[in-house]
């Protein structure tokens, strides 16, 4: 997020698309449930009819996959009645003929015919988005789960810098994180391209003064592969061996049988988790990990916010702390790791990392937390990003043309899944499906379908469905309900029973190589 | 009566810790307040009114009531000598109102155990802790008038403390604690009462609500409005002092071993009134949180209130918690609301 969370309570509009917000990111929804009741506006981009649909001042559903069109055609219509911020465009940004060159194509009309949004309730959305004094945008993975996942992610930005809603209090773009530490995983370099902060690995300076802090000579300077390459690597025998920390892919990524086949094409499986996971089941060797409750350390949340977590109950059995299992297997492979304490690795990070720098193991006894960037012990750290400038200068527009899903209906697979998550259960339920409320409160996979499709194939209210796609089939209950639009159906990933993944379309964005969870083509039966 | 001087009152609580698990108000390090073991360091008398309630000591948030071992049972019932230091006079009302809720008809033994060996001091409130408070609207405050064994009044350099039962005065035995003329004592506590009850205004619109409700008048659109808003987080049901609903369920580590257990449950929760043919008699967000209003305020049981005013406690811990603001008070005020 390039905001806090508090600064919710100050915005005079909330730009949601793409985000379930009251069943994802409850105390975010709450916010912004309570700035309605203040007067604020709530203007939803959203396929579905989530909760929010009740509080929204104008709701717009979109055809899945359409979002660049959309937010493009926003574009034109501020651009066109000229009510973008000139001001903000001229000093802080470059590249405005480019976005305005490709947003004249998209006519109000035009956008009518790609998304399914009338003219004038776009023209309505574009004109209370662009005058709001204090506008935030909210999204999260109805947005980056495309494979047009980044042009998605840019025409945000385009439309928030077009209008001059970044760099002030409660204005600016908000991805959603969808776990508790994914920010957290992200900044401290879990990633193929980075060491912790975003230094580069491909940097020489950088890489010289990782090998000197380590002791070490030669670090890889090439880019590495992300999760999805390595399961097509996997498939080709070009990677051996994996391990893999606290990831169900088993579950959670898309074509789960070529997920299947990738992992059995392996020669050495490791798992670390704290659960034997559909993925653990396969391993040759599994590591039992710690939980939550059971190790001290901090997570970095959706704010940027460093938070310390301290150790409540023992772990069972052999089970340790995730960075215990690191040290000793670096260990036998012989690169001891000689870290005392979660607090120890903290200053290591504070030594490493620039906007960690400040937010030292001490400070963070004493308060709820510091944002980064936190460039030194004296630094109250940052509410919100791109104050001044941002941080490679001028802001550019990186306008980006429509392309539609990689797969779209047609005869045979003539429905849309899209697919989610439920307020009750966590991505592949290794947790909450073993709690006993949250199971009680979802015990089964359900499957969304409107009530003319239903009514049209013979479905009611709790009848079994086969749902299937060119990848595979699963069978799940019916909800009958107008939550989802005509010709789509929703499911979730939680449930092994009903593994919606079986389904899903392994194309990815070229860039991000996210997955197109969000919308694949399948058809649709009742079950005999 | 007895007093104690404010700075030796560490050094007490500190004598008690040889004998007794002594959970206390403590200031965490971020700053935070909290019942917690007793700790010197930590021990405060600056804590209003912390989030964590003397439920969790009784009732807590998860228990094993049973294990299973190579298919024989166990049956687990854990407790120990406890004293819960400075508890407030509304908290000593809802451990009244649970405890007969959990005695009354049939004794709940992993509850009453722990429950019997505890000693319970409450800390009167010489005032509204924070905006919320309305113990003198539920007759629950600002002073406790029975339950305790230690009453303390907190009178700036000194304790008076009243005792409630033979416990206490064991409490009392030993220790830098002075005597005081009863009468003289009186007056003093009654002075410091009289300003707590000024200092608390009573919320008419309670007492209206209530009315209403029993009246059948109040609209049903309260509810509606309620239930669109509500996330269903449970928060005001684990934050209340009354609310002792709890799920039991079974977790099998091996087969022919586990354990049962019990956990915080709540009302606003659709599966809690589910049946098993799938009906639900509250389908609805807004008639579950009908269901707990009125619980409160209406369908409460005449023994369990223990001569308060109702199933509400007056905490205010319900609207200082709930994120999108379904507290009694908000909701008493909305039925009122012309």
């Amino acid at each position: 997020m390039t905001n806090s969370i508090n600064e919710f309570e100050d915005a005079d509009l909330f730009l949601v698309t793409g985000s379930n917000t009251t069943a994802q990111h409850p105390l975010i929804g709450s916010r912004i449930i309570n700035a309605k009741e203040r007067g604020a506006k709530l203007l939803l981009i959203d396929p579905r009819e989530i909760p929010l649909a009740g509080f929204a001042d104008l709701h717009l559903r979109q055809n899945i996959g359409t979002d660049v069109a959309v937010l493009n055609g926003m574009m034109n219509i501020i651009i066109e009645e000229d009510i973008y911020d000139k001001k903000f465009v001229k000093e802080r940004a470059e590249g405005f003929e480019q976005l305005k060159s490709v947003a004249s194509k998209y006519t109000p009309r035009v956008v009518e015919k790609i998304s399914g949004i009338p003219a004038h309730d776009l023209e309505k959305a574009a004109r209370m988005y662009a005058i709001a004094d204090k506008a935030m945008i909210v999204y999260a993975m109805g947005i980056t789960q495309h494979t047009t996942g980044t042009d998605n992610v840019k025409t945000c930005a385009n439309l928030a810098m077009l209008t001059g809603h970044i760099g002030r209090p409660s204005t600016g773009v908000n991805p959603l994180r969808g776990q508790n530490n994914v920010q957290g995983a992200c900044d401290m370099g879990a990633l193929p391209n980075v060491y912790s902060g975003y230094q580069p690995v491909a940097d020489p300076a950088v890489k010289k003064k990782f090998e000197d802090a380590w002791g070490v000579q030669g670090l890889d300077d090439k880019v590495g592969l992300t999760i999805t390459d390595m399961m097509v690597a996997a498939r080709k025998g070009e990677i051996k061996s994996l391990y893999i920390m606290g990831e169900n892919p088993m579950m959670s990524d898309p074509d789960t049988s070529d997920i299947e086949h990738a992992l059995s094409s392996l020669e050495f499986l490791v798992v670390q988790d704290i659960f034997l996971s559909e993925t653990a089941a396969k391993a040759d060797v599994v590591l039992p990990a710690a939980s939550f409750a059971e190790k001290e350390g901090t997570y970095t949340n959706t704010e940027r916010r460093v938070q310390i977590s301290k150790k409540a109950v023992a772990s069972p059995g052999l089970a340790k702390p995730d960075w215990e299992i690191i040290c000793d297997v670096s260990r036998l492979v012989g690169y001891p790791m000689n870290y005392s304490s979660p607090a120890d690795i903290m200053k290591e990070i504070n030594t490493l990392t620039p906007s960690y720098a400040g937010i030292t193991y001490k400070r963070l006894e004493m308060c709820h937390g510091l944002q980064w960037p936190c460039p030194n012990e004296e630094h109250p750290g940052t509410a919100y990003l791109h104050r001044d400038r941002f941080s490679k200068g001028q802001g550019t527009f990186l306008p980006c043309e429509f392309k539609p899903l990689a797969e779209v209906p047609d005869e045979e697979y003539d429905f849309l899944l899209t697919t989610g998550r439920i307020y009750y259960h966590y991505h592949t339920g290794t947790m909450t499906r073993r709690t006993s409320i949250l199971e009680r409160e979802a015990p089964v996979p359900l499957v969304e379908v409107n009530p003319d499709d239903a009514k049209r194939l013979g479905i009611r209210n709790g009848d079994q469905v086969e749902v299937t796609s060119r990848r595979g089939s699963i069978k799940a209950m019916a909800e009958v309900t107008t939550r989802v639009p005509k010709r789509v159906v929703f499911s979730t990933f939680h449930y092994y029973e009903a593994p919606v993944n079986l389904l899903t379309n392994a194309a990815f964005d070229p860039v991000a190589k996210i997955p197109e969870y969000k919308g694949c083509a399948v058809k649709v039966r009742r079950c005999i | 009566m007895k007093t104690l001087a404010k700075k030796d009152l560490k050094g007490v609580i500190k004598a008690w810790t040889e004998k007794y698990h002594v959970l206390a108000p403590s200031r965490m390090t971020n700053g935070d307040c909290m019942f917690d073991t007793f700790q010197e360091e930590s021990f405060t008398l600056d804590y209003k009114k912390p989030p964590l309630l003397p439920k969790a000591v009784f009732l807590p948030h998860t228990e094993v009531v049973f294990e299973v071992e190579e298919n024989k049972f166990r049956e687990v019932i854990s407790a120990r000598n406890t004293i819960l230091f400075g508890i407030r006079s509304c908290d000593m009302m809802g451990l009244l109102q649970s405890t007969s809720f959990m005695t009354r008809d049939r004794d709940d033994i992993y509850y009453s155990t722990k429950k019997e060996r505890a000693t319970i001091i409450v800390m009167a409130c010489p005032g509204p802790q924070n905006e919320t408070c309305f113990c003198t609207t539920t007759f629950s405050g600002p002073v406790a008038q029975r339950g305790f064994d230690l009453l303390f009044f907190d009178m700036g350099n000194n304790f008076i403390i009243e005792t409630g039962s033979d416990r206490g005065k064991e409490l009392l035995s030993s220790g830098p604690f002075t005597d005081m003329d009863d009468n003289l004592a009186g007056e003093k506590i009654k002075t410091f009462k009289d300003k707590a009850v000024r200092d608390i205004p009573v919320v008419d619109e309670v007492y209206e609500a209530m009315r209403r409700l029993k009246d059948g008048i109040a609209d049903e659109k309260v509810w509606e409005y309620f239930g669109r808003k509500c996330i269903v987080c449970g928060g005001c049901a684990f934050v209340c002092p009354t609310c002792t609903c709890f799920n039991v369920y079974d977790h099998e580590s091996a087969p022919g071993n586990g354990v049962r257990a019990r956990a915080w449950d709540a009302c606003l929760y659709g599966g809690f009134t589910r049946e098993a043919s799938g009906h639900n008699p509250r389908p609805t967000q807004a008639s579950r949180l009908k269901r707990r209003h009125e619980h409160k305020l209406l369908y409460y049981n005449e023994t369990d209130i223990q001569e308060s005013l109702c199933g509400c406690v007056g905490c205010g811990r319900c609207s200082d918690y709930c994120p999108v603001h379904i507290g009694t008070l908000e909701v008493a005020r909305e039925i009122v609301k012309e």
